[in-house]
């Protein structure tokens, strides 16, 4: 198993420990939100106690980190609350101070925390791609721009965007008396914690101030309320597409196949490129919405329907009938 | 672009990692206890917006919005009704 469904979780109902991996400095806390038991990848609220210091260094794999409140400081600059950094593996980040403490989500992308001092970048750093940018101060509030869409009162800020992957960190906040009647899932995992206010959910009641969740693909989520505001950070692991329903009970592999349905729907050419690899034989995704629609030949093809397959000739298949065993004949000796 | 720059890890990270490992899985135990334990709560929230989308509707985008009719109202299964997987 990756990382387990944790939803909901709130970090202000457990202390802080303290950081004992090697490498890290003293004076680090954390409380861990989720890992991954796999690779060692982790989410984790950070307290630098008063008066932290560490090194230059990096980590293994790609870290960020999102200033909650207090600052961090290099020689040379402040970071304070609403910075969010992202440091591609290998990258050199200088000596950081917090002379009068500071909170920080951090996030240990696909292994373990890790803090190697070093005031050079490793030999296979991406430099280039080094993110720090302040998200209270130098930028707007925008829609979600995902159709469909959420609800007026639901607004993000990006933060960071994998043109790869289409994974996005991001702020996003719940306006006052925010509501949205569906349910959605999605195909991405997703992953949120509540830097302030309350909002609720129907499956799992009220997220306050330092909720939490880490939520696997195709999982149900809404309707949604915020009845104060609510300004939180996200994070997807790909792209994020809002499939909305109103079944309450639909299982993650109900919604699944309902949303491998909708794409042969939606782009009917690259799915029967991809599903059927030239032969025309498609699996037919179920789609609990429209069980009765979808591609005329996967329906004829999964209920048995005489059909053509571009040879002229008609062609059905039947269910297999069970083989018979053959009884065993017992020799007399 | 590199994920991860390989490294061996040590005697110290493994059992740390063993150990994280351990408290999230009494956490999770203790979310799905906590969730089972909101079961009538969360029915009557399942029934308040089967009765809204009916009433005031469903979101299909943004704030537009279709009224359900009753037809279309999915029924209860017989399984467990699961929230947290």
């Amino acid at each position: 198993m990756a990382r387990p469904h944790i939803e909901p979780f709130v970090d202000r109902d457990v202390p802080f420990k303290k950081m004992t991996l090697p490498g890290f400095a003293k004076g680090m806390q954390y409380k861990m939100l989720s890992l991954d038991t796999d690779t060692g990848a982790a989410s984790m609220t950070v307290m630098f106690e008063n008066g932290f210091s560490q090194p230059p260094g990096m980590s293994y794999t790609d870290m960020e980190m999102f200033i909650m409140s207090g600052y961090l400081e290099s020689d040379e600059k402040r970071y304070t609350p609403g910075t969010y950094f992202w440091v591609p593996p290998g990258v050199s980040l200088p000596a950081l101070r917090a002379p009068r403490g500071c909170v920080a989500l951090m996030f240990y992308n696909y292994a373990e925390p890790s803090f190697v001092e070093s005031d050079e970048d490793h030999q296979l750093a991406e430099r280039e791609h080094l993110t720090i940018v302040n998200a209270y101060e130098n930028m707007a509030w925008t829609g979600t721009n995902i159709f469909p869409a959420t609800a007026t009162g639901c607004l993000v800020k990006i933060l960071r965007f994998d043109q790869r992957t289409q994974a996005f960190t991001f702020l996003y906040c719940m306006t006052p008396n925010f509501s949205q009647d569906n349910i959605s899932y999605h195909d991405c995992a997703e992953e949120a914690y509540h830097i302030w206010g309350t909002s609720w959910m129907m499956q799992f009641g009220n997220l306050p101030t330092g909720g939490y969740f880490y939520r696997p693909p195709y999982i149900n989520h809404g309707a949604f309320a915020c009845k104060l505001g609510t300004l939180a950070l996200g994070r997807t692991d790909s792209q994020l597409y809002n499939h909305f329903h109103f079944n309450p009970w639909s299982t993650p592999e109900e919604n699944r196949e309902r949303a491998a349905n909708r794409i042969l729907s939606w782009k009917p050419e690259l799915y029967r490129w991809i599903e059927q690899h030239g032969h025309n034989h498609p699996h037919v995704p179920h789609d609990f919405e429209y069980p009765n629609e979808g591609d005329p030949h996967a329906i004829a093809h999964a209920s048995g329907v005489p059909h053509d397959h571009g040879d002229g000739h008609d062609h059905h298949h039947h269910e297999e009938k069970p083989k018979r065993r053959k009884k065993k004949v017992s020799r007399k000796k | 672009m590199v994920k991860v720059i390989e490294h061996k890890l040590s005697r110290e990270v493994k059992a740390w990692l063993k150990r994280e490992a351990a408290e999230q899985k009494a956490r999770y135990k203790l979310i799905v206890e906590e969730q089972d334990a909101l079961s009538p709560k969360r029915d009557k929230w399942v029934a308040e917006f089967l009765e809204r989308i009916q009433t005031r509707g469903f979101n299909v985008h943004a704030d537009m919005r279709r009224k359900i009719p009753a037809s279309e109202i999915p029924k209860k299964p017989r399984r467990k009704f699961k929230v947290v997987f």
